[in-house]
């Protein structure tokens, strides 16, 4: 759905996309994970038709974004920071998004206030909490009944149980009416639950970018303990961490894991347990070292 | 809904208008205000106002009071609060973006906000003028075309400073910044001629009155429109002060087809504008690439320009300085100042004092280089300034002023003013540093005065000093003495200086004040011959011989004589106290009056004028005049005839310096 080909970013001097590429199937949630200042809010922008890129193609159903109109009605956008007109209530923004988007469901709307009782529509948006503008953020964008939502740290500020509704309302959309949800955070805890697959960027790129199953079997971790020192390992075991505690060594493998599984127990270990990585481990181990210096692990 | 005419969409519309009709409001009440409610209370109240009395119909009074209501400053001030609050997401990275992430183009955001403020901005002025309208039906006043044309002006001028507006508000990613640049826009032209102006009367020879005679130009809309586009009216009053005529005009429907024009060219620049904007530069200074290094250099040259001008200027005052010297240290100020301005506008506009690099520092160079380049070619006078002199086809009129005033309106007599100017200039290398070179000599200043066919003014004066002094120098006598024999030819200062019917005229007046010393009140008394005995005829009689003993007077080279060491006619050590005026009056022939021509003062007349009342001061050189008032008995003893400086001694004036 979305296709990310070669975009070029500057900002005077500053490359903050460097010939980025990254593809967004349809029906996925794609988790966009990168550390601070990788470039996850320009290129959520450049979706959204808010920058153009200085080079490169950002298309969504083959169709360019940059003001196209007609492509923007069919996608909705919860940036980091929301914007809400001053004097206008909940009422009005409604009123707002439905001469915006052909397809925005009133009784939806109405249908998902009512399970916000904490909002009151006639109050101005602008005063009411943080945590509550989000939550009319995503009635609004929710209501707007899109194929795609593009979604820039969207559960920042809110409270544990609101995050998990605003979440289920979300799923529960993908699995009824195939919503892609395109999703940047650095909450990767969060995100390990709900996507499905997950862009790793850094420096203006995108290094990794694959199925959450296939990132979490790419890399593994394994505890081994030997009798005496730790013999060495196998050339085509492509070690990324070795840490030893007493005579227990974990060692972060790259690669399929049921080779290396084999390899090592031609070694006859005392012990070896071949445990997952969860996202946020990958995402450490990936953009580890020094100002996440990217070592040599890019597939 | 979105309307499928892609440039409009009318939920942004109605958005629009619920932020901004407010603007719209407080517009119709203070326009309510100004024009209806005073005209009804006028109305009720009409014979009780001057404008009854003087003769003045109910229409003519609407007439004149709508020419005076002011509209243009009305508009350019709603024109920018319309499009700030509309165009508010512009300056706000949170709603800029999201406003922009919206299913809609910027051509739809750009002309449904262009619409909304138009709509918001101009019903006011319909509804006003309608109720205008209305009012004016029930009190029978036909000032129908006013009314309306009036609004033209309104709509023309809200529609002119929208588009600007507009324009403004895409060049910085910064409101007040916008707004900032609202204002220069409109002022630009006539900003950048004070600044021209400003330096030119500091450095140029001969220009020192350069920042009089500013005419506002087209460029400068809100200046401009005020004054040209409007209902003019002229009225012309009897000696009772009853209007005899009134008249009225709807002034510059020319120039409104333009500013209609004009506008429409900036609603489409802006738009462009809009659509190339990148939006990552909110809260830059500038947000347009090319406008940049426009700024940065514009304001460093116009400010480092006029600084370096007053920097030489405030060393000149403090100590007279040679041309030259005053014009290299306006160079070295103008690039040093320039150079700082540079790096400021750099700062300004990178939003960082961090900008001293290499690349910018050899733009700095090339800008210090154009800068002194532009004014080495001021210095070498390449554009003309100083060595100006208008083309005689062009000349309407041309005056000179020094000790009196005379314009010359004949073919020949401005050729030959030309000709006294121009030869002037070819020695000028010697005459601009006159006040260094002849600091000890007394003088004055010399002006040309050139009134062109166009409207426009040519204006130059110079330092000139005594030429009878010894010191003065062959060059500087061959390049003023002409001037001075013309000026002091005889016929000419009874053609210039008395006027035009100076051989065919009565004199109706004279008057000639004595003073005698009183030593109980030690002071002097003052008195004058009125002669209400005498009958008109003979008081014409009497007034006459004087007046011949006037004329042979100028012919003798006594009276009305220009002298460049004369600073000020109460220096002069001859010059009497004593009071000497007559009237000149031809009832056939309108008086042409050069003083009043040549400052510009014929408006204040209205309808000819015959008569003249001229005054002069004597000296005891003026023997003709001194023994005709005797003969005819404006005076009896020559002991009533005292000089300034004699008047000073005795009165003890002389005696201490007075301490201000």
């Amino acid at each position: 759905m979305i296709e990310v080909n070669n975009v070029t970013k500057k900002f005077g001097d500053f490359v903050a996309l460097d010939n980025l590429n990254m593809h967004v199937e349809r029906g996925a949630i794609y988790g966009l994970v990168g550390p601070n200042g990788a470039g996850k809010s320009t290129i959520i922008r450049h979706l959204c038709g808010v920058y153009k890129q200085d080079s490169g193609t950002v298309t969504i159903d083959g169709q360019s974004v940059y003001e196209n109109e007609q492509l923007k009605q069919r996608f909705a956008v919860i940036p980091d920071e929301i914007f809400y007109f001053t004097q206008a209530n909940t009422l009005d923004m409604m009123k707002f998004y439905k001469g915006m988007y052909p397809k925005f469901d009133e009784a939806l709307f109405k249908k998902i206030l009512d399970c916000f009782p904490a909002i009151n529509p006639k109050k101005m948006v602008r005063t009411l909490s943080k945590g509550m503008q989000k939550q009319v953020a995503f009635m609004l964008s929710i209501a707007s009944r899109p194929e795609l939502m593009i979604l820039d740290e969207p559960v920042d500020g809110l409270d544990p149980v609101m995050r998990r509704q605003i979440w289920s309302l979300i799923m529960s959309d993908v699995a009824e009416n195939g919503l892609t949800v395109l999703v940047s955070s650095h909450n990767l805890r969060e995100l390990e639950d709900v996507c499905d697959h997950v862009g790793i960027m850094n420096n203006g790129k995108i290094l990794i970018e694959r199925s959450l199953d296939e990132l979490q079997t790419s890399i593994t971790k394994i505890q081994i303990a030997f009798d005496g020192d730790m013999p060495a390992l196998p050339d085509n075991i492509k070690v990324l961490k070795s840490i030893t505690t007493g005579r227990v060594h974990t060692i972060i493998v790259k690669g399929e894991p049921g080779a290396a599984e084999k390899a090592i127990g031609t070694m006859n270990p005392l012990l070896m347990d071949v445990l997952p990585l969860t996202l946020e481990e990958i995402f450490i181990y990936e953009l580890g070292g020094e100002n996440y210096a990217v070592k040599d692990i890019i597939f | 809904m979105q309307s499928k005419t892609s440039f409009f969409s009318l939920v942004l519309f109605k958005k629009n208008i619920s932020r901004t009709w407010i603007v719209g409001l407080l517009e119709f009440i203070l326009l309510t205000i100004i024009m209806p409610i005073d005209f009804i209370i006028s109305m009720a109240h009409f014979d009780d106002y001057w404008y009854a009395e003087s003769g003045y119909t109910k229409t003519a009074m609407w007439y004149e009071s709508i020419s005076y209501k002011p509209i243009v400053p009305f508009t350019f001030v709603v024109a920018i609060l319309l499009a700030g609050i509309t165009l508010w997401y512009l300056f706000f990275k949170r709603d800029n973006y999201m406003m922009h992430a919206f299913p809609v183009s910027r051509k739809s955001l750009y002309f449904t906000s262009f619409i909304s403020c138009s709509i918001v901005g101009l019903l006011p002025l319909i509804l006003n003028a309608i109720v205008l309208t209305v009012i004016a039906v029930a009190e029978q006043v036909h000032a129908f075309d006013a009314i309306w044309y009036y609004t033209l002006v309104g709509v023309v001028s809200t529609e002119l400073f929208l588009s600007i507006a507009f324009f403004s508000l895409m060049t910085s990613g910064q409101i007040v910044t916008a707004i900032v640049f609202y204002f220069i826009f409109n002022f630009l032209y006539t900003l950048i001629e004070i600044a021209f102006r400003l330096t030119a009367s500091l450095l140029l020879f001969g220009m020192s009155e350069s920042l009089s005679g500013l005419t506002y130009n087209m460029a400068s809309p809100i200046l401009f429109m005020g004054s040209n586009c409007k209902v003019s009216t002229y009225t012309t009053y009897d000696d009772l002060g009853q209007i005899k005529t009134f008249t009225h005009n709807l002034d510059g429907a020319g120039y409104l087809l333009i500013y209609a024009v004009v506008a429409i060219v900036f609603i489409a620049i802006a738009y462009l504008l809009y659509k190339a904007k990148k939006l990552e530069t909110v809260h830059d200074f500038i947000s347009v690439s090319f406008l940049k290094p426009v700024f940065s250099v514009g304001i460093s040259f116009f400010v480092s320009m006029v600084a370096g001008a007053f920097v030489a200027g405030l060393v000149d005052s403090a100590h007279y300085l040679r041309y030259s010297t005053r014009f290299a240290i306006a160079i070295i100020s103008t690039l040093v100042i320039g150079c700082i301005i540079f790096y400021a506008t750099q700062m300004m506009i990178e939003k960082t004092i961090r900008v001293f690099s290499a690349k910018k520092f050899g733009f700095m160079i090339c800008y210090t280089l154009a800068a002194f380049v532009a004014m080495l070619l001021m210095r070498t006078d390449v554009f003309k300034l100083e060595n100006k002199v208008p083309d005689a086809e062009d000349i309407a009129w041309v005056g000179i002023q020094s000790n009196y005033t005379m314009v010359f309106t004949d073919e020949e007599e401005i050729y030959s003013v030309r000709e006294l100017h121009k030869n002037f200039l070819a020695d000028k290398k010697e005459l601009r540093d006159v006040n260094v070179i002849y600091q000890d000599v007394p003088g004055s200043t010399i002006s040309f005065k050139y009134k062109l066919k166009n409207g426009k003014v040519v204006l130059r004066t110079y330092s000139v000093v005594d030429t009878n002094s010894e010191e003065v120098s062959d060059t500087y006598l061959s390049a003023t003495e002409p001037i001075l024999d013309y000026l002091n030819y005889p016929a000419r200062i009874k053609e210039h200086i008395i006027g035009n019917i100076w051989n065919n005229c009565d004199i109706t007046d004279m008057t000639f004040s004595t003073y005698t010393y009183d030593e109980k009140i030690q002071d002097f008394h003052s008195s004058m011959e009125s002669f209400d005995y005498l009958t008109e005829k003979e008081k014409l009689a009497k007034n006459k011989k004087v007046y011949e003993a006037v004329l042979k007077d100028i012919d003798e080279g006594k009276l009305f004589i220009t002298d460049f060491g004369m600073e000020s006619f109460y220096d002069e050590d001859d010059v009497l106290y004593n009071d000497f005026s007559f009237v000149v009056y031809n009832s056939e022939v309108p008086y042409f009056s050069d003083e009043e021509t040549y400052w510009d003062y014929g408006w204040a007349e209205n309808g000819a004028t015959y008569e003249r009342s001229i005054y002069t001061m004597l000296t005891r050189d003026c023997t003709n005049i001194l023994h005709a008032l005797k003969a005819e008995g404006f005076y009896e003893d020559d002991n009533q005839i005292i000089t300034i400086s004699e008047y000073n001694d005795i009165m003890g004036y002389n005696d201490d310096p007075i301490i201000y």
